[in-house]
């Protein structure tokens, strides 16, 4: 038998009802969908961005509030810790690199970030781009997404904390802040990280020092710039990001400065705290989606018995014209069935528009970007929802089977 | 006319001899109450035999046809055709059986409004067949055009009442069934339809040699009838009246 002539006609009867019926079944599977994606998403990038900060090491205070300011550049006031400490650390067996990382200074609202040329390349992973990296004060390294140009004067102003400046834009406090006379020229441009390092302005933390009306921590004015700082005073700074050479190194290291007016922690450990309680809002609010989609197959449900009521006489006349049963409970069934099945690919389809369209969202506000994928846990709600779809209009199209096909005639 | 040969070749099935004997059929009233709707001590119809059913409303007339074409069961006696006792068949049997044997007609046509013509000619077809090859494609388009209908992509919705009852005569003798039957199939039709209507029935009944049974208030077309049955509105025996 080919019930498919029937299935088309039944669904072309409801029209906009059948229309109505793919769009809320699409809206329950989508919001489910967009909430899981983005969640992994969300943890994948966030810690593919944490991925060369192996040891970060500050002053006392919290651990989250250094995290954000240090990796992602959320701007924060954080305390200073001794500048003496990158020369020990630079010394110790242990390490195999050390970097300050100073922020607080800002331009057309991208977040500037004094550095070493050594961590500015992430220890040699990343080649620039575009020109190369800065070789002494006053040059900066761009990150990809900055929009100034090779050669262009930057000009930075003192951050203002809770300013919301957007990215590539200066905010109107940019200019009652600047700091006179300390222009840097973009030298090199990096490559995409994918993180917010991609909006950030990479210059010598030297300059970042002078620029605050520190010393240099070199004892030579002969402009040489890194590591070692052999000046008789090194400037504080917010945070310190180390490469150790060996996991019980860093280990011993972490230890180590855990005490003696520092703390220090691998990100990774904040991030797992971080992505469990994600973790519990998105079990929470997939499971209040997918209940929410269980109830509009509910009241999906009810509308279709009804029209499967009224449609007693058109299957009654079926059977008279000699069609088995069976023939229509598969019409009833596959009908519906259909536009359950068609709901949830329509709404596959609209999580993945909305999970990108989230992930652009938080791309703006953080400079994240949200690797997306549909993964088996998309599938499993998905399908998982349509085994539910599929088995509840077996109501409906048993009622039909089961119906006397002379009630129907006789209505 | 060369073009309805097939018309005339030999129905998958030959009509057989239908045979109601002591046939009894109660329907519950709405206060509750059983009370008999038909009552039929014998009824004899030969192959190939064109019977009109005539009788006031609620003589019986559709539960006598429902009874013949299997789709309820007496709660006495038997329904046979030829030596198949149809009454007490399964309701699956009884399925094959009516698809294999029977066309069915009805007052209000009861076409599918969103298929096209050519769809609901061929519906039966996908009762018990994933495809429809192109020698029923042609069965059909000739049906059509002997019923009249010249465009088949037309929609069932938009066609006139003539029209759609022209359409359910073709649905009714596509699979070339040995049994027709007609309920009051000119009823909701103007004269000149019912007239063309009722012609064609007995036509395509005649050409496959089909037994038609056709329930009618409609004398011109009971005229057309061999025989007339007359149902009585109380349990009284039917009276049967020769043509």
């Amino acid at each position: 038998m080919n019930p498919f002539p029937m299935v088309w006609a039944d669904i072309r009867a409801l029209r906009w009802t059948a229309l109505a019926i793919i769009v809320l079944v699409a809206l329950a599977v989508a919001v489910g969908v967009a909430i899981g994606a983005q969640e992994r998403a969300l943890r994948r990038s966030s810690a593919a961005a944490a991925e060369d900060f192996d040891l970060l090491i500050g002053a006392p205070g919290s651990q989250t509030q250094l995290l954000m300011s240090a990796v992602y550049l959320q701007p924060d006031a954080v305390p200073l810790m001794d500048g003496r400490l990158l020369n020990t650390l630079a010394q110790d067996e242990r390490v195999a690199g050390v970097a300050p990382i100073a922020f607080g200074d800002v331009s057309k609202g991208y977040v500037i970030v004094g550095t070493t040329a050594a961590f500015a390349g992430r220890w040699g992973r990343l080649a620039p781009s575009q020109g190369r990296l800065f070789q002494k004060e006053g040059e900066a390294v761009l990150g990809a997404d900055v929009s100034y140009g090779l050669g262009d004067s930057i000009a930075p102003s003192h951050g203002i904390l809770g300013a919301t400046a957007r990215p590539g834009v200066a905010h109107e406090d940019e200019a009652g802040h600047r700091h006179a006379g300390h222009d840097y020229v973009a030298v090199g441009r990096l490559p995409r990280l994918g993180s917010p390092w991609d909006r950030a302005i990479l210059v010598p933390v030297e300059s970042v020092w002078e620029i605050h009306g520190l010393a240099n921590g070199h004892a030579a004015d002969d402009g040489r710039i890194g590591l070692p700082f052999d000046g008789p005073r090194i400037p504080g700074v917010p945070a310190l990001v180390v490469k150790p050479r060996s996991v019980a190194g860093a280990y011993a290291l972490r230890a180590q400065y855990r005490q003696g007016g520092t703390m220090a922690f691998f990100p990774a450990e904040v991030l797992v705290t971080l992505y469990r309680a994600l973790g519990d809002v998105r079990s929470v609010l997939v499971a209040a989606s997918f209940l929410n989609a269980l109830l509009i197959l509910a009241a999906v449900l009810l509308l279709l018995i009804a029209v499967a009521g009224l449609r007693r006489r058109r299957y009654a006349i079926l059977r008279a014209l000699g069609a088995p049963r069976g023939y229509v409970l598969l019409v009833v069934w596959l009908g519906m069935a259909g536009l359950i099945g068609a709901g949830c690919v329509a709404g596959l389809l609209a999580g993945v528009v909305l999970t990108t369209a989230l992930s652009g969202v938080i791309a703006g506000q953080t400079g994240l970007q949200l690797v997306f994928a549909i993964e088996s846990q998309e599938i499993v709600f998905v399908a998982a929802l349509l085994l539910v779809g599929s088995a509840i209009t077996l109501v409906p199209a048993l009622m039909s089977y089961r119906a006397p096909a002379v009630a129907g005639l006789r209505d | 006319m060369p073009a309805f040969t097939s018309l005339e070749r030999q129905p998958a099935a030959a009509a057989r001899a239908l045979q109601l004997t002591g046939v009894r059929l109660d329907h519950r009233g709405g206060d509750g109450r059983p009370f008999r709707v038909l009552d039929l001590a014998g009824l004899a119809i030969p192959a190939g035999a064109r019977v009109g059913l005539r009788g006031a409303s609620g003589s019986g007339k559709t539960s006598l046809l429902h009874l013949v074409a299997g789709l309820i069961r007496p709660d006495a006696g038997s329904v046979s055709w030829g030596d198949m006792v149809v009454s007490d068949l399964s309701v699956g049997a009884r399925d094959r059986w009516r698809q294999a044997t029977l066309g069915f007609v009805f007052q209000d046509f009861h076409l599918i409004p969103e298929l096209d013509v050519a769809a609901n000619i061929t519906l039966p077809l996908t009762f018990s067949r994933w495809r429809i090859g192109p020698a029923e494609h042609e069965r059909a388009a000739m049906l059509a055009a002997r019923m009249g209908l010249t465009d088949l992509r037309r929609k069932a919705a938009v066609l006139s009442r003539g029209e759609q009852q022209r359409v359910a005569i073709a649905r009714a003798v596509l699979l070339q069934p040995a049994l027709i039957l007609a309920d009051e199939p000119t009823a909701s039709l103007d004269a000149a339809h019912a007239a063309e209507v009722g012609a064609l029935l007995v036509e395509v009944a005649t050409e496959t040699g089909a037994t038609l049974i056709c329930a009618s208030h409609d004398t011109a077309l009971l005229a057309r009838m061999d025989r007339r049955i007359e149902l009585a509105t109380s349990s009284v025996p039917p009276i049967e009246s020769a043509a």
